[in-house]
C-alpha cells in the first residue's frame, strides 16, 4: 500500500470532482504567483473568490507602540495581492450555508484550527467560521480537506453571493409560517458558481427567515430578504415569501425595499436569479462604495428595479433546479436522536436554572428544546469543537447551527436530557447562561485582525463582557435583556446599527495625541428582522465606554415605564438626554496624568504616536480646525434631533451644514482666507483635499468626500425621512473622515 | 521527528496570583524590541475562551501560548512551518520553549515559574504525524534518546483521545534550572528560519 504523502493524495476520490478540480486550478495559481506568472490584482481576486482574505498588517508593515517597523517575511517581495506579502499571515473564511454543522464537519474544523491557525475557530455575524493567521500556501490542504466534510469555501468573499443564512430555529421555531431551510439550502447551491452570479460589482447577501417579527433572520439588512409566508389561493394554503431587495449596513445601513408581498415559492429562484442579473448587469463598478444592490435599488426606486426585474425574468431560459427542489420538501428534514421527553423536577445541578432561562426555547416539537452555547466573541477551541460534535452525536442526532450571535445552536435536546447536556457542558467552561442577552457582546474582528479596524472592538467586547457578567446576575431583567454589538469601523460588521447599545469605532485627536473612541449608536431595533437602525450620538474615548454602557443601562432601568422597550425609552427622553452624558464622557484626562486613555482595549500600544511637538503655526491651526470639526458635530447631532421630530427637510440642510462646516474647517488651514459661502467652500476642499486625494482614506480612497460633493449638488432636493436619514449616516461618515484627515495631516497618524 | 508542526508546552508551578493579561504587554515588547529572534507579528487575547489558548505571541515560523488548552497553564511553543531537518526538529522546539520561560521568568510583572521537568508533546500534523503505534513508536524513541541526553532519562505517557492530535505527557528524571537546560541545549537559539 502507498503511503499519502500529501493530502490531495490522501483525499483522492473522497471529494466532488468538481470541488477536487477547483482547488487543484487554485493551487497551481499559486504556483504560477510565486513564479511572477499571474499578476497580483488577478491573484488577488482568485483567492478572495475561495474566502482567502489578507489580515492586519500584511502590507509587512507594523506599529510597535513608537515607530513602525519592517517585518521581513522570508518571501521578500513576493505578493498575494496589491500590497499584500506573501508569508503575511491571513484569514480564511468558511462559508456554512444557513449555519447547519454536522457532528464530522465541526471535526473537520477543528483538526484545521489545531494543525494551521491559532488554535481558535470564530463565528462570525453571518454563520460563517473563520481561521485566521493562516498562511496562503496551506490553504488548498485546508480546502481539500473541508470538501471531503461536504463545505466548499467558494465564493465565502470577492464579488459573489456570499454565505446564504437563516434563521437558526428554522424546522423547530414556534412562530415560522414554514421551515424555510429547504429552499435556503436549494437556492445556496443554485447560486454558488451560478454564470449569472460570477459578473458582479460587488457582494450578494441573501438571508431568510421563518417570520416577520423576530431578529433571527435579519433580512432588513440583506441583498435579498426572504420571509416565509402563507396565503388560501382557491382554498389551497400556498407558499412564498415576503420578499425584500436592496438593504445593506456598510458605511450607510439601508433598509430592504418590499419587492414583493407575496412571492411563489416557485418564483423565487427565477426571481432571485433575475435579481442577480440586473445587478450585474447595473451595478457600479468603478467605484466600489457605491457598488453593491443598495445603491441600485435607490437609484432606479423600487417600481423601475422591479420592472426590469420582472423584464429579465421573462427573458430566463427555464430551469428545472428552480423547483426540483420542491417535490421533496423534506429533504433537508432532521431526526432527533432521543424520543420526546420532559423535564422531570428535581434538583437540578447548580447554574442549571440561570442557563436554562436564557439558553434553553421549547421547540415546536413537544418535549424537545433547542439549547444555545454561549461562546464569548464566538470563539472555541479544536478540544471544544470536537466536545461539541460528540454531544450532538450524543444528544441530538448530528443537529448543530451557527448563529448571528456567534454561538452554537442544538436542536432537538430532548426536555429529560437538558440537565445532563448543561452537566457536559460546564465540565469544559461552555455552560455560561445569557445567550443574547447583555453580556453576550457581539463584535466584528476589529483591529486584532481586520486590516480596516479604527478601534478595537473585540478588545471593548471583551471588557464589556467581563464586567457585566460580574453583575449579570444583579441586573434588571430590562437591562439582562439588552443587546450590544460593536463594529471596529464603518463597515458594520458587528451590525452595531441595529443593537439597543451599537458602538462604532472611530478615533479622536486630543491635545494632539490620537484617542480611540467609539460612536454610540442608539435607536436600533433588532426585532422585526432588524426594523429599523440607530443613529450614532457622539463619540466616547473607549475606556469610558463601560462607564456610558452602565449610566445608560442603570437609566433605563430607572425610568422606563411599563413594558417599555430601551427603543422607546430613548424616543421618549430624547436623544438630547442620551447626548448630555456623552459629552460628560467626552472629557479624558491629560496623558501625563493617566495614558491608559491613550492606548485601546487589550492592546498597550500607545494608540496616539508621532512626535506633535510641532512650531506654533501647527500650534495655531489645530485648535482652529478642532473647533470646527467640533461645531460639525454640534450641528450634526442637531439634524438627528429634527429628524426625531419629523423635519426630514430641515434635517437634511443641517446634516449637510455639518459637511460644510467640517470641510470648512479642514480647508481653512490650507487657505486661511477661506469665506463663508458654501460655493466657495466645495470648490476650495475639491481643490486643496480631494484632487490632492490628501483626503482619501487609505482603504475607501474619495469615497466619503464624494458624500459631501452629491450632498452638494442635492442639497435643494426635498427630503424624505429616509432620504435625511441616509444623508446623516453620510454625514456622520464624512465628517469622521474629517477627523482622519486632520489627524494624518497634523502628524499624528503613522 | 516527521511532523514539521509540533507543539511542546512547559507547565506553570502554580496559577496562583497569575494574571492571564499581564502577558499582553511583555508579548507587545519581545515584538517591539526582538527579544525573542525570531519573526514575530502580533499579540492576540483569548482570554475570555474558557481553557483557551491564553495570550498569543503570532510569529511566522512558530507561536507561543500562555494559556490552557489541554487543563493546566503552561508555555507552548507552536512550530508551524520550516525549521531544522527532521533530526532537529525536537532538540530545536525544546531549545526555543526552554529560551523563552527563561524569558517569561525574568519579567517581574507576570510571576511565572515553569516546572522544568513537566512537559507534553503534541504532533499537530495529521497527515505526516497520524496518531496511531507507528508514529508513537518513532516520537518515543525520539524523546527518549533527546530527554536522556538532556534530563537524564524521561517517563512518557501517550494520551488516549483518539480524535486528538498524538499528544504525550512527559515527565523528566530531573528538574534542572531553565537556565542549566538551555545551557545543556545550546544556549539563546538564532532567528527561527
Amino acid at each position: 500500500m502507498t503511503v499519502a504523502t500529501t493530502w490531495k493524495q490522501k483525499l483522492a476520490g473522497h471529494i466532488r470532482e468538481d470541488w477536487a478540480r477547483e482547488i487543484d486550478i487554485f493551487e497551481t495559481q499559486i504556483e504560477l504567483r510565486k513564479k511572477g506568472k499571474v499578476e497580483e490584482k488577478l491573484f488577488a481576486e482568485t483567492r478572495l473568490r475561495r474566502g482567502t482574505y489578507g489580515q492586519r498588517y500584511d502590507n509587512g508593515q507594523r506599529h510597535d507602540g513608537e515607530k513602525t517597523q519592517t517585518l521581513p517575511y522570508p518571501s521578500g517581495e513576493l505578493t498575494k495581492g496589491p500590497v499584500t506579502m506573501w508569508d503575511a499571515p491571513g484569514m480564511q473564511r468558511i462559508k456554512i450555508p444557513y449555519g447547519k454543522l454536522s457532528a464530522d464537519q465541526l471535526d473537520t474544523l477543528s483538526e484545521l484550527a489545531e494543525e494551521y491557525s491559532d488554535q481558535i475557530l470564530h463565528i462570525t455575524t453571518r454563520q460563517d467560521i473563520q481561521l485566521h493567521f493562516i498562511h496562503i500556501e496551506d490553504t488548498p490542504d485546508i480546502m481539500r480537506r473541508l470538501s471531503a466534510a461536504g463545505i466548499t469555501t467558494r465564493e465565502a468573499c470577492g464579488n459573489t453571493v456570499r454565505n446564504v443564512t437563516a434563521c437558526p430555529y428554522a424546522g423547530v421555531c414556534n412562530t415560522e409560517s414554514f421551515d424555510v431551510i429547504p429552499y435556503a439550502n436549494a437556492l445556496a447551491f443554485f447560486l454558488l458558481g451560478h454564470p449569472d452570479t460570477q459578473d458582479f460589482g460587488r457582494k450578494f447577501k441573501v438571508a431568510f427567515s421563518g417570520c416577520k417579527d423576530e431578529p433571527c433572520g435579519l433580512t432588513n439588512f440583506h441583498d435579498a430578504g426572504a420571509i416565509a409566508k402563507t396565503r388560501v389561493v382557491n382554498g389551497e394554503l400556498k407558499r412564498g415569501f415576503e420578499y425584500y431587495v436592496g438593504g445593506g449596513l456598510g458605511a450607510v445601513p439601508y433598509p430592504a425595499a418590499l419587492f414583493d408581498e407575496f412571492l411563489p415559492e416557485e418564483e423565487l429562484f427565477p426571481i432571485t436569479q433575475a435579481v442577480c442579473r440586473v445587478f450585474a448587469r447595473l451595478g457600479e463598478r468603478e467605484n466600489r462604495a457605491r457598488a453593491r444592490l443598495k445603491f441600485v435599488v435607490k437609484k432606479l426606486g423600487i417600481e423601475e428595479f422591479k420592472r426590469l426585474v420582472l423584464e429579465e425574468r421573462a427573458k430566463l431560459r427555464p430551469d428545472e433546479r428552480w423547483t426540483s427542489f420542491l417535490k421533496d420538501l423534506h429533504v433537508t428534514d432532521e431526526k432527533p436522536l432521543k424520543p420526546a421527553s420532559e423535564l422531570v423536577p428535581g434538583n437540578y445541578p447548580q447554574g442549571f436554572e440561570a442557563w436554562r432561562k436564557t439558553n434553553v426555547q421549547a421547540q415546536s416539537q413537544k418535549g424537545y428544546s433547542t439549547a444555545k452555547v454561549t461562546l464569548p466573541l464566538g470563539d472555541f477551541t479544536p478540544a471544544q469543537g470536537r466536545l461539541m460534535a460528540d454531544l450532538a452525536r450524543r444528544y441530538t442526532g448530528d443537529s448543530m447551527r451557527l448563529t448571528v450571535e456567534q454561538n452554537m445552536l442544538y436542536r432537538w435536546v430532548a426536555n429529560a436530557d437538558l440537565p445532563a447536556f448543561y452537566q457536559e457542558l460546564a465540565k469544559v467552561g461552555l455552560a455560561a447562561a445569557g445567550a443574547d442577552h447583555i453580556t453576550d457582546v457581539t463584535s466584528c474582528p476589529g483591529t486584532d485582525t481586520c486590516k480596516l479596524g479604527i478601534s478595537s472592538s473585540r478588545g471593548l467586547a471583551t471588557e464589556l463582557h467581563k464586567r457585566l457578567t460580574v453583575i449579570a446576575d444583579q441586573l434588571d431583567p430590562a437591562a439582562q435583556s439588552l443587546h450590544i454589538k460593536c463594529s471596529g469601523c464603518s463597515n458594520s460588521c458587528g451590525q452595531h446599527h441595529v443593537a439597543d447599545l451599537g458602538f462604532l469605532g472611530v478615533s479622536r485627536n486630543v491635545n494632539g495625541r490620537r484617542v480611540p473612541h467609539f460612536q454610540l449608536v442608539i435607536g436600533g431595533q433588532y426585532r422585526n428582522n432588524a426594523g429599523s437602525y440607530g443613529l450614532a450620538i457622539g463619540a466616547i474615548p473607549s475606556k469610558r465606554v463601560p462607564e456610558a454602557v452602565k449610566t445608560l443601562t442603570d437609566r433605563f432601568v430607572a425610568e422606563k415605564q411599563d413594558g417599555e422597550t430601551f427603543q422607546a425609552f430613548v424616543g421618549r427622553i430624547g436623544k438630547k438626554e442620551i447626548r448630555k452624558l456623552v459629552d460628560q464622557l467626552s472629557v479624558i484626562p491629560s496623558y501625563e496624568q493617566d495614558p491608559s486613555f491613550y492606548s485601546d482595549w487589550g492592546d498597550p500600544r500607545e494608540y496616539t504616536i508621532g512626535d506633535l511637538g510641532v512650531g506654533e503655526c501647527a500650534g495655531e491651526v489645530v485648535p482652529l480646525v478642532q473647533v470646527g470639526l467640533a461645531d460639525s458635530e454640534r450641528e450634526l447631532f442637531e439634524a438627528q434631533l429634527l429628524m426625531d421630530e419629523g423635519s426630514s427637510d430641515r434635517a437634511s440642510a443641517r446634516a449637510f451644514s455639518a459637511m460644510v462646516l467640517a470641510a470648512q474647517a479642514l480647508t481653512r488651514e490650507k487657505n486661511s482666507f477661506l469665506g463663508e459661502g458654501v460655493d466657495e467652500i466645495v470648490s476650495e476642499f475639491r481643490a486643496h483635499y480631494y484632487d490632492t486625494k490628501l483626503f482619501f482614506d487609505p482603504f475607501s480612497g474619495g469615497k466619503f468626500a464624494h458624500y459631501f460633493f452629491r450632498a452638494y449638488e442635492h442639497r435643494s432636493d426635498a427630503a424624505s425621512k429616509d432620504s435625511a436619514h441616509q444623508l446623516i449616516e453620510e454625514a456622520q461618515l464624512f465628517v469622521e473622515a474629517a477627523h482622519q484627515c486632520y489627524t494624518r495631516i497634523a502628524g499624528a497618524l503613522p | 521527528m516527521l511532523s514539521e508542526r509540533l507543539q511542546l508546552k512547559l507547565y506553570l508551578e502554580s496559577s496562583e496570583h497569575f494574571e492571564l493579561e499581564a502577558l499582553i504587554p511583555v508579548f507587545h515588547r519581545f515584538i517591539r524590541d526582538q527579544v525573542i529572534k525570531d519573526l514575530l507579528i502580533d499579540v492576540v487575547d483569548y482570554s475570555h475562551v474558557p481553557d483557551g489558548p491564553g495570550i498569543v505571541l503570532i510569529g511566522h515560523a512558530a507561536d507561543y501560548y500562555v494559556g490552557v488548552l489541554d487543563g493546566q497553564y503552561g508555555l507552548v511553543y507552536s512550530r508551524k512551518r520550516g525549521g531544522p531537518g527532521p533530526a532537529q526538529r525536537l532538540e530545536d522546539a525544546l531549545r526555543r520553549l526552554v529560551n523563552a520561560a527563561r524569558l517569561l521568568e525574568q519579567e517581574n510583572g507576570v510571576k511565572l515559574r515553569f516546572k522544568s521537568n513537566e512537559l507534553s508533546l503534541r504532533l499537530t500534523d495529521r497527515l505526516h504525524a497520524p496518531n496511531d503505534d507507528a508514529t508513537f513508536a518513532a516520537t518515543q524513541a525520539e524523546v527518549e534518546a533527546l530527554f536522556g541526553r538532556v534530563y537524564g532519562g524521561v517517563a512518557i505517557e501517550r494520551l488516549p483521545a483518539s480524535k486528538e492530535p498524538l499528544s504525550l505527557r512527559l515527565k523528566a528524571a530531573s528538574s534542572p534550572s531553565l537556565e542549566a537546560l538551555l545551557e545543556k541545549l545550546g544556549g539563546p537559539p538564532e532567528a527561527a528560519s
